[in-house]
């Protein structure tokens, strides 16, 4: 019987959500982000997973897949939420990548909101694929981690790789303040303090680079598509207050 | 089927706190607060046609000072009831001094220029904001405080008309 009810009420909740799908945010995000240029729909050529209802929405996972562009090889991908006050979540450089690749993260949602992976290919065309997911609070949550153990281990890297998978993942200690949570001591906002630029390396090849932004959630995460073996591979991260990380790790991860 | 969304969970409504709701603001409400009249949204709608003062505290946090100045800034649109002063972030459970005093004389302000009238506080259902809003001003010392927990979503559900809002300067 409770269960019952439950479904009846989440089905009348359900209508405004469903009402509140609207594209109001993004037709300011995109005049922003791509001006009167085109964009086509993405499907075939990306996929976005997303969650529907995110588990806790200061670290929603997120993975989009490049499929199917063709030959046009895709040399820059946004990540956008509409409804974060910061809506432009990172935008990463695919310089040196071509063919099937994935990218995974975890990212902050503050509302219920449409979630957008937009592609650009080398010859400038652009391509998106968006995901609706019910997540609230995300920008302003407290973090997870003390402040005194984030700075403990602030800008920490770790790589690994996950070579049956043909993925390896990056990870910068960070505690990513986006601006938006209350210090429960001083009651006033932490000041914004995130990473800014990062960039991967193999060799001198660039696998990716990212600029990221506080919709980025904390210790920044990325998962990609690697190929294990060959040149060390460095990573640099660089915050809003000028710190620079760099570490340096065997191809086939550490 | 409609009671259901009008009152949802009431069954899950806690006990009402000693003190202010900290955290997790999102969240069942109690059924009562104590020093103030818990107003429905039909009460709350004969107050508002009456010239009650109605307060949303809604949060909404400012842009962060040092994010870059090209960073996209976006601050989520707000419809509230008409005439609503908008007392932003005063719904934490405990503010800053300043934070207090904005909402002090902003309330002053408005019983100043509208003396003796109900003051409603509200934001959305299910958010303790409005809670401890109301249970603050009566801390304060403030009277004729009502707390209108349905808020905006049951505004806007018994057909009431809403209005763009921003945050008193």
């Amino acid at each position: 019987m409770r269960n019952a009810l439950l479904a009846a009420a989440v089905v009348i909740c359900g209508i405004v959500p469903a009402a509140a799908q609207d594209e109001a945010a993004w037709t300011e995000i995109r005049a922003n982000l791509a001006g009167t240029r085109p964009i086509e729909d993405g499907a075939g050529a990306i996929i976005l997973e997303a969650p529907t209802r995110a588990e806790d929405a200061a670290l929603v996972p997120i993975t989009v897949r490049l499929t199917g562009t063709g030959d046009a090889r895709v040399r820059r991908l946004t990540l956008v939420v509409d409804e974060n006050p910061a809506p432009i979540v990172s935008t990463f450089e695919l310089t040196g990548v071509s063919g099937d690749f994935s990218l995974s993260t975890r990212i902050r949602v503050n509302s219920y909101s449409f979630v957008r992976a937009l592609a650009e290919t080398e010859g400038g065309r652009l391509v998106m694929v968006k995901s609706y997911v019910k997540a609230a609070g995300g920008c302003s949550a407290p973090a997870a981690k003390d402040p005194v153990e984030a700075k403990a281990h602030l800008g920490e890297m770790r790589f690994r790789v996950f070579a049956n998978r043909g993925e390896a993942q990056v990870q910068v200690r960070h505690p990513n303040y986006s601006g938006l949570q209350m210090d429960q001591l001083t009651r006033h906002y932490t000041p914004a303090w995130y990473v800014e630029r990062l960039e991967v390396r193999q060799g001198e090849t660039p696998l990716f680079s990212m600029t990221g932004g506080i919709s980025l959630s904390e210790d920044p995460t990325i998962r990609f598509t690697y190929a294990a073996g060959g040149a060390p591979v460095t990573v640099e991260a660089k915050d809003t207050q000028g710190s620079v990380f760099r570490k340096a790790f065997p191809a086939a991860g550490s | 089927m409609a009671l259901l969304a009008a009152e949802p969970g009431l069954a899950d409504a806690p006990p009402e706190p000693a003190g202010y709701r900290m955290g997790d603001y999102r969240a069942p409400t109690p059924a009562t607060l104590s020093g103030a009249l818990v107003v429905s949204v039909e009460e709350a709608a004969a107050l508002w046609r009456d010239g009650a003062i109605f307060i949303d505290v809604m949060p909404r946090p400012p842009r962060p000072a040092n994010l870059p100045p090209d960073t996209l800034w976006r601050s989520p649109p707000r419809d509230s009831v008409p005439g609503a002063v908008w007392l932003a972030n005063t719904g934490f459970g405990d503010l800053a001094p300043e934070s207090e005093a904005y909402f002090r004389s902003r309330l002053d302000a408005q019983l100043r220029a509208r003396p003796g009238r109900a003051v409603v506080f509200f934001c959305l259902r299910d958010c303790w904001m409005s809670w401890n809003a109301a249970k603050r001003a009566i801390a304060l010392g403030y009277r004729g405080v009502h707390w209108f927990p349905d808020g905006t979503d049951g505004w806007l559900r018994a057909g009431l008309p809403l209005a763009p809002i921003e945050p008193a300067p």
